[in-house]
């Protein structure tokens, strides 16, 4: 189905898969996760931890949502208190914290959906596969999944994404390719002629006493304490969650965009 | 590994599709075992229900999962790794019905005249073949060696009466000899059978293993 497919996912890297009905995407995103193995040619280099996102999840396990996710924690890594917490924080995120005690089976579309991508980013995937992960969410999840991703790569994931939506993600990925005939070839990179470089935000955060700030951002102290993070404007939300949601969390005294 | 298996362990318990096989297995050891037989005898046929009830469980472990939900589990484990949790689900269940099976067996059964100890470790070993011989036949008859629901029941049903009946096969040579050594002195204890079916099991569950990333 795919022939002669080179492809090289450096650590932090947002890419973009595209293609026709029946091209080969999902078969090649398969490989990429591991689920599959290619006839010929091999995936070097996988991260220790990868998640795969299908596009339905119609799972009929005889399961719970919670117990599922708490499961699946484990699977990946994670111990079985830690795998609890993340599983109830990751249906929150997406808006179906209500289902933690409902049967899998007793989902809807949608929220099984939910399921499946929270399962996705329980234990901070290296390599995040998404077939079309978007599908059947609603507008909220939606957004938030493009949070995740930049979270993903912000954290020095690499994140690989098929979606029919020609706006998903837009101008973020750092690569593109598309199946063309079984092969894949990249697509020029779609920056709009003449856009701006994109502006950075400045963000001066107090954290607790002795922490350093995440993501190993360069910090520079700042007059009155705390330190002063400059981040890429689209890196900004993924930096503030980290910041805030640390444990503990830190104290952002102001946000500032730099042009 | 601890993770996966007590996933797919869940997965088994609270499907209820245990329910079917461990109903026949007692069916079978119900009708078959009587008050005051031998105990070897009564042994050997305990174990002998196993083979197949033995492949029905990996039958069931191993298409516990829908796809969407294995492709997942496959990504964070590897398909392998997940593939060989479900056989030593199917392979516990297994063993916890056969020990239920052989302490019906030696309480019901009368000694005669053989040490109580050794027969109840005939016993043991007797069972721990049946399990691995019905674990290969199961590999070897379900996903992802023989797909499609007709062709993996017929394939299962076929290999385990060849388990039973076939000269080569290691729970066919333990189980006579336990019911063989019922009428003769001396306690068997077939460990050269369970070497054989512990390769057997380990060669089917091997090769089932690593083709479960084949594409589907």
């Amino acid at each position: 189905m795919l022939r002669g497919v080179g492809l090289e996912l450096p650590p932090g890297a947002l890419v973009r898969i595209e293609g026709g009905n029946g091209g080969g995407k999902s078969t090649l995103l398969r490989i990429l996760a591991g689920i599959d193995t290619p006839t010929e040619g091999r995936v070097a280099g996988r991260p220790r931890r990868t998640a795969y996102v299908p596009e339905r999840f119609p799972a009929a396990l005889p399961l719970t949502a919670g117990s599922y996710l708490t499961h699946l924690g484990r699977v990946h890594g994670l111990t079985g208190a830690e795998a609890a917490r993340r599983a109830a924080a990751g249906l929150e995120r997406f808006g179906a914290a209500a289902y933690a005690r409902t049967p899998l089976s007793e989902l809807s579309k949608g929220t099984s959906q939910k399921v499946a991508v929270a399962q996705a980013l329980l234990a901070g995937p290296g390599l995040l596969v998404l077939d079309e992960a978007w599908t059947g969410l609603d507008a909220p999840a939606r957004a938030e999944l493009d949070r995740a991703v930049t979270e993903r790569t912000a954290d020095g994931g690499t994140v690989v994404f098929v979606d029919h939506d020609p706006a998903r993600l837009a101008g973020r990925p750092d690569a593109h390719h598309r199946i063309e005939a079984g092969a894949l070839v990249p697509v020029a990179a779609a920056v709009p002629a003449g856009a701006a470089r994109p502006a950075s935000v400045r963000v001066h955060a107090v954290g607790p006493p002795g922490a350093t700030p995440p993501l190993g951002l360069a910090a520079t102290p700042a007059p009155g304490g705390g330190v002063l993070l400059t981040v890429d404007a689209d890196r900004s939300d993924a930096v503030l969650r980290e910041l805030l949601t640390a444990r503990p969390p830190w104290h952002i005294r102001a946000v500032e965009e730099l042009r | 590994m601890t993770a996966l298996l007590r996933y797919q362990a869940a997965l088994l318990l609270r499907s209820q599709r245990w329910i079917a096989p461990l109903v026949v297995y007692a069916g079978f050891v119900a009708v078959g075992i009587r008050p005051g037989d031998r105990a070897l005898d009564s042994l050997g046929y305990a174990a002998a229900g196993l083979v197949p009830q033995t492949a029905w469980l990996v039958r069931i472990c191993v298409g516990a999962e829908p796809p969407a939900a294995r492709a997942c589990a496959a990504a964070a484990a590897g398909p392998a790794r997940v593939h060989a949790a479900a056989l030593l689900t199917a392979l516990g269940g297994a063993l916890t019905a056969g020990a239920a099976g052989a302490c019906f067996a030696l309480l019901c059964g009368g000694p005669g005249g053989k040490p109580p100890a050794a027969t109840a470790a005939a016993g043991v070993v007797a069972v721990l073949v049946c399990a691995l011989t019905g674990a290969a036949v199961g590999a070897l008859c379900s996903r992802p060696l023989v797909r499609g629901r007709g062709l993996a029941v017929l394939a299962g049903g076929l290999g385990s009466l060849l388990a039973w009946v076939a000269a080569f096969s290691p729970a066919r040579s333990a189980v006579s000899a336990l019911v063989g050594a019922a009428r003769t002195d001396g306690v068997p204890l077939p460990l050269g059978s369970l070497a054989a079916a512990a390769l057997l099991a380990a060669a089917a569950g091997t090769a089932a293993c690593l083709l479960s990333a084949r594409r589907e």
